[in-house]
């Protein structure tokens, strides 16, 4: 019994152990951009660092072809995509995070839904992996270079916030 | 503690207080800025059911949980590790090989140019579409066959890319006992040869090589060939687009290796009479354009499970597919909804063959999946004043057709020389088959609708080895619509229902999910069998959830309590069995 106890014991410590480590990092973690290589539509090589050089303001946003809220929340901001461009100059990623069994539905589907945001494609997750994403949708916002802010779930009405981040951001 | 995770815990701390020296101002922020740092925690209490006949075994309370950190230490170097805890046990159907309370999992030390990529310790890679390499990582499926040892990619110009590979697949918080070697080289020959004409005309070639030992276990001389220590795989993938066409080509050969003996379920042996060589082909072409866009994809794999280890082709053993080497998903279209989820097709890569009485031959699948997307535009009289966007899916997919024969006449393992003969294209012996029509519509800036139909055939007596062939016909419909109320408000509401004469009959379901706003949310799920049928497995229990999540930039807290049914769960095609059970769940994520 008391061997049993103290396994239990040392289970708990076990885990508070990690969730302090976890906390602790919590304190004063915050991300660069991964240098990981994603593919564009026509089967170029880039990275989130190339990317940005040339754009002051981006949202980049994991999603794939068979995630409901995914396309929800790239639909809505299909909609609005044009006044957020002309208004704020930012630029739009959708990163597929489809693996070999989805991956060549995204072309068609992003034309067939005709999507004007860029697309980008992350077959092996290594993007996903390297933002230590376990769900899509994912969405990020980065300015000049630096991950400003990240928010995990799509919720109806989501992308008026988001809006609203990148107006704050653009300042 | 794990001396491991001390080590790396200590390497980790010596290297922040290396560069708080190197960066005397705001020290602290430059640590902040080079480190990511993401946290997984799903844990679930499995409670008793009077529903169910059997109560859950062992460990009621299981967590599985992930913390994963990365660091870069210079403008070249990164380096990060993940822990693993499975405490006190890993969540039901999890493979038994993850069953360590804390354990170092991964972990790297990376360096980066512009044209040198190289990775020493744990790393992921993919080859063409994963059909001859994918090591990869899907924690709701307990997968993890991350390679430990080194990788190196270079890009000698823009148009070339070279890949090589060494190391050992990992097995649990083990190596599995083989060695893996890989190489590939991707070339752009429209980039190299200036071809402006075509968007893209890429090649790549590929393989992979497997040396592990075999001891045989035969005590007779009757064996024939040497079963080989080293199975090779090459591949070769051409990629095309031409204006709004584009089409790409693979092909893989996988050497001859031993089979399985099928003669006790869970015991491993091979036969010692015959080799088998394997081989995938997969075709897309599509063409697309605003506002439309058609895909088609065909495949056709015979003998393709790869694993770092023979012994992980017994599934019975190995029902989470550990230690794959390759990627070979089912190709039908992947579904969100419930009740699609009942009869799911898994894609029938490997060769099975069982020799007693009646020969059984099964050696690979052969099918074809189709995409079409169509934008209805807006002011037409589908398309309504906001438009109407429609997507349609339909997939076939058969069993190989194999003739087999059988000299010596002998059924079973010892004197088993029975080998097959299969044709290239045919298609008679279905498996699957599904129309899915899918069709998404905004009624009002606030509210949006979704239908979705699907019909599918389904061959439970092949897919759950029931026997003969005997087939699951059956149609689904979904309804769901969302409400979007001022301040982040929204209700949405999902009916299901699933129409058959078939195994289980009817199926009913619904959803009502409710956001107070952006961060908040509550919802209740449930699936009903509700008519008398041969099948009374699920009959009349109400397969619910209850729960809610909050979300708080990237850290997201979710709360579940319901009662699951057994199946399959999938992720991305690859599935594992789950039990039935009951109980409360909880998740946590976060990213730093």
């Amino acid at each position: 019994m008391i061997s049993l106890l103290s396994i239990k014991k040392n289970i708990m410590k076990k885990f508070i152990y990690l969730l302090v480590l976890s906390l602790n990092f919590t304190l004063f973690a915050q991300g660069q951009l991964p240098n990981t290589t994603l593919k564009t539509l026509l089967g170029a090589n880039t990275t989130l660092t190339e990317i940005t050089a040339n754009n002051d303001l981006i949202v980049v946003s994991l999603w794939a072809t068979w995630c409901v809220p995914c396309k929800n929340e790239l639909d809505a901001v299909a909609e609005v995509y044009d006044d957020w461009v002309a208004e704020t100059g930012v630029k739009y990623y959708a990163v597929s995070i489809d693996d070999s069994r989805t991956a060549k539905r995204v072309r068609p589907m992003v034309n067939g839904k005709g999507w004007e945001f860029e697309i980008l494609l992350d077959e092996n997750s290594d993007l996903k992996r390297a933002f230590g994403v376990s769900t899509v949708p994912y969405t990020i916002i980065i300015k000049s270079g630096e991950i400003v802010y990240k928010h995990t779930g799509y919720t109806p009405g989501y992308e008026d916030e988001l809006y609203e981040k990148i107006v704050a951001l653009k300042g | 503690m794990n001396k491991q995770i001390l080590t790396v815990l200590v390497f980790f701390t010596s290297v922040a207080i290396h560069s708080q020296k190197t960066y005397e101002k705001s020290s602290f922020d430059k640590i902040k800025e080079r480190l990511n740092v993401g946290f997984e925690s799903n844990s679930q209490w499995y409670l008793n059911d009077d529903a169910f006949d059997e109560s859950p075994e062992g460990e009621r309370l299981r967590a599985n949980s992930y913390l994963r950190i990365d660091y870069q230490i210079s403008e070249r170097f990164s380096s990060g590790f993940q822990l693993e805890s499975y405490m006190p046990e890993p969540l039901l159907n999890y493979s038994k090989l993850f069953d360590k309370e804390i354990g170092l999992g991964t972990f790297y030390l990376n360096y980066r140019t512009k044209k040198l990529d190289i990775t020493l310790g744990y790393y992921y890679a993919q080859f063409g579409s994963g059909l001859i390499l994918r090591a990869w990582e899907d924690r709701a499926l307990g997968a993890n066959n991350a390679l430990r040892g080194g990788k190196i990619v270079y890009d000698p110009t823009n148009y070339l890319r070279l890949t090589a590979l060494y190391g050992k697949q990992r097995k649990g918080f083990e190596v599995s006992d083989s060695n893996i070697f890989g190489f590939e080289t991707q070339f752009d020959i429209a980039d190299a040869l200036q071809i402006e004409r075509l968007n893209t005309f890429q090649l790549g070639l590929s393989y992979v090589g497997k040396q592990e030992t075999y001891t045989s276990e035969m005590t007779n001389p009757q064996a024939t060939i040497k079963v080989p220590e080293m199975v090779n795989a090459f591949g070769a993938q051409l990629d095309l687009e031409y204006k709004n066409i584009y089409t790409n080509f693979e092909y893989i050969y996988k050497s001859e290796n031993a089979r399985l003996n099928n003669f006790i379920p869970n015991i491993v042996s091979f036969s010692e009479k015959a080799l088998f060589d394997g081989n995938a082909i997969t075709w897309n072409i599509g063409y697309s354009q605003k506002g439309f866009g058609i895909g088609s994809t065909f495949r056709r794999l015979e003998n393709m499970r790869f694993f770092s280890e023979r012994s992980a082709l017994n599934l019975n053993n190995n029902p989470t597919s550990q230690m794959s080497l390759n990627y070979v998903p089912a190709l039908t279209k992947q579904h969100d909804y419930t009740l699609a989820n009942i009869y799911l097709y898994q894609s029938q890569p490997g060769l099975v063959i069982e020799n007693y009485e009646f020969p059984l031959v099964k050696s690979g699948e052969i099918g074809e999946s189709l995409d079409l997307f169509y934008n209805i535009k807006k002011g037409t009289l589908f398309g309504g004043k906001y438009g109407t966007k429609l997507s349609l899916n339909w997939s076939y997919w058969a069993n190989l057709k194999s003739d087999y024969t059988d000299p010596s006449g002998t059924p079973y393992f010892v004197g088993d020389d029975l080998t097959y003969e299969t044709k290239l294209l045919n298609f008679d012996n279905k498996l699957y088959s599904e129309i899915n029509a899918e069709l998404r519509k905004k009624w009002t800036p606030k509210l949006k609708s979704i239908f979705t139909y699907i019909n599918f055939s389904y061959n439970q007596g092949f897919l759950e080895s029931k026997g003969a062939d005997s087939f699951v016909n059956a149609w689904i419909g979904i309804a769901e619509s969302t409400y979007k109320f001022q301040g982040g408000k929204s209700v949405r509401l999902e009916l299901q229902h699933l129409s058959t004469n078939d195994d289980a009959r009817n199926w009913a379901g619904g959803t009502i999910e409710y956001f107070f706003n952006s961060k908040l949310g509550v919802y209740l799920n449930d699936s009903y069998n509700y008519e008398d049928s041969k099948n009374t497995e699920n009959t009349k229990i109400h397969f619910f959830n209850l729960g809610g999540s909050y979300t708080k930039g990237s850290t997201r807290i979710g709360i579940n309590y319901g009662r699951q049914r057994g199946g399959l769960l999938c992720v991305g095609g690859v599935c594992r069995p789950v039990s039935k059970n009951t109980g409360v769940t909880l998740n946590f994520v976060s990213t730093f």
